[in-house]
């Protein structure tokens, strides 16, 4: 069961075992990308695996943080009450320097201010003493 | 083609039946699919302890574990084959693809395929809440208040971006699939609509206005479908045979999608093309997962009915509905016929299976023999594409 408290506040990560640097990370304010030793290939998000040749040997770097909006949509109608403040907001498909995608969405400035590969820097912001997310603003 | 010995007409669709869609309240999804599976064995002559095989889809407002065998104990039922499929909204074809392997490869003689639920009035509070906050990834999407329609939006607004897609072709589609509902007996929305009454319903999430939006229904759709050799014996009345089945899943989370405007869909078009013999040009009449409008623009481009990145113009050309170069979801679709989640694209089968029959009355495209059905889902992850044809087809 889920209640109508616990609808309303917005879902947090709980890190698991393929996730728990990536979120200690954030909270020294590194976006963690995983480099994999083998083969090269920089992957978005944090698994025990290399997606391309299941190597073993990933190495976490921080972001630059820089990236650019590869599309995005500005939500009007919120999904669930824990979003109905937030509305409108602009959810964004990040497409970081390193190469990786990754959803986000848009801070410190009007979500209908947003375009297509609008440049973006990273804004680490605490949501709870456990979590920090990953937020861009304009660059 | 993968494999030379497929399941190629070797399975025929012998009954199909639906349950009222729309609004119906007091109906719980197993009663909604029981109530299909009997109008459609009824249709295919033959009773239910002839169905040795039941496949069905989850459904949201009975979240058995195992809705396939919760379905056939309502229904009476011991099956010796049975599943429950779930790759979102790309189940529905799945089901066909299933089903026919099982009958062909002899796990079972007669399946029935079946999808029932009631999204618009038979889900609960604490089922609602649920429906709106775990569709998508716990760690990754969702703490961005990213619901699944805008998975789809960001890829129409890419499409738009990359192709100059307008917001009123995508309006195009919706004024389209009711004009197509108007005329479909039980259809949930059938008042005529304008592209300026799609541009004026409201933003959802750009680029979708409400209008763009398929909607929440209650209904249900089953199939009886048999081995080639036992329709004929039966002497089934207008067969329809799969010819062709593909499918593809290409991420699970949107920023994994390979591209944003080029889908899984041509992948498992291709397939289901090379398995039946036959190419888009070909198909006569077709049911395109049509979740928002922008979907079925991409969608038409991916099936190989027009080329990338002109499905904007394709549609306002008029090329999706009666004299044009493919009729699409003759019933309304999932846009204005119904849209009950899972089952939603069993309707398009349901409609492509009674065009091919020649049973759509004043809705019918004149000798349709060869059609084409895809589903799809979860942000373009699932991609699923089945080929039907009538006996002249084989
Ligand atoms: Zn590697």
């Amino acid at each position: 069961m889920i209640t109508f408290d616990e609808a309303t506040k917005k879902p947090l990560p709980t890190p698991d075992t393929d996730s728990a640097a990536f979120w200690s990370g954030l909270k020294e304010g590194k976006l963690l990308l995983q480099h994999c030793l083998d083969c090269g290939n920089v992957q978005y998000y944090q698994q025990g695996m290399c997606r391309r040749c299941g190597g073993e040997r990933l190495e976490h770097r921080a972001a630059s943080g820089r990236g650019k909006v590869h599309s995005y949509s500005v939500v009007y109608r919120a999904p669930g009450p824990a979003f109905k403040r937030d509305v409108p907001y602009a959810v964004l498909l990040v497409e970081l320097e390193e190469g990786p995608r990754m959803i986000s969405s848009l801070v410190g400035a009007k979500p209908e201010s947003v375009t297509f590969d609008m440049p973006v820097q990273l804004v680490c912001e605490k949501a709870s003493e456990e979590i920090t997310l990953p937020r861009f603003r304009p660059a | 083609m993968k494999h030379k010995d497929t399941l190629r007409g070797k399975v025929a669709v012998i009954g199909a039946g639906l349950s009222p869609v729309g609004r119906v309240p007091g109906r719980s999804p197993l009663w909604l699919a029981a109530d299909a599976a009997r109008k459609a064995l009824a249709e295919a002559g033959i009773d239910k302890r002839a169905v040795d095989g039941v496949l069905s889809s989850h459904a949201f407002a009975a979240p058995f574990h195992r809705f396939s065998i919760a379905f056939s104990e309502y229904f009476g039922i011991q099956p010796t084959f049975s599943n429950t499929l779930q790759v979102s909204g790309a189940t529905a074809a799945t089901l066909f693809a299933v089903g026919a392997a099982a009958v062909a490869g002899g796990l079972a003689e007669t399946v029935l395929v079946v999808g029932g639920d009631s999204l618009l009035t038979g889900l609960s509070p604490d089922l609602a809440l649920r429906s709106m906050t775990e569709s998508r990834d716990q760690q990754y999407e969702m703490p961005f208040g990213i619901p699944v329609s805008n998975t789809f939006a960001m890829t129409a607004h890419r499409h738009m971006k990359e192709f100059g897609t307008t917001p009123e072709q995508f309006a195009e589609v919706a004024v389209v699939h009711r004009r197509h509902a108007m005329r479909t007996p039980g259809a949930q929305m059938t008042a005529p609509i304008t592209v300026q009454d799609v541009l004026g319903s409201g933003m959802v999430t750009s680029p979708y206005h409400k209008l763009d939006c398929s909607l929440i229904s209650d209904g249900a759709a089953a199939f009886v479908i048999t081995s080639a050799e036992r329709a004929r014996s039966l002497g089934a009345r207008k067969p329809v045979y799969i010819l062709g089945a593909g499918e593809c899943y290409t991420h699970e989370h949107i920023f994994l999608m390979p591209s944003l405007t080029t889908t899984g869909a041509a992948v498992s078009s291709r397939n289901a093309y090379a398995m039946s013999g036959y190419g888009a040009r070909d198909m006569d009449v077709a049911g395109i997962y049509d979740c928002f409008t922008g979907t079925v623009i991409m969608m038409v481009e991916d099936l190989g009915f027009c080329p990338k990145g002109e499905g904007g113009r394709f549609v306002a050309d008029g090329q999706i509905t009666y004299g044009g170069a493919i009729p699409a979801n003759t019933h309304g679709g999932l846009l204005s016929f119904a849209h009950s989640g899972m089952p939603g694209a069993l309707f398009h089968f349901h409609e492509v299976i009674r065009q091919l029959r020649g049973e759509c009355g004043e809705r019918q495209v004149t000798g349709a023999k060869l059609g084409l059905v895809h589903s799809l889902g979860a942000g373009f992850a699932t991609n699923a594409t089945c080929i039907l044809g009538t006996e002249d087809t084989l």
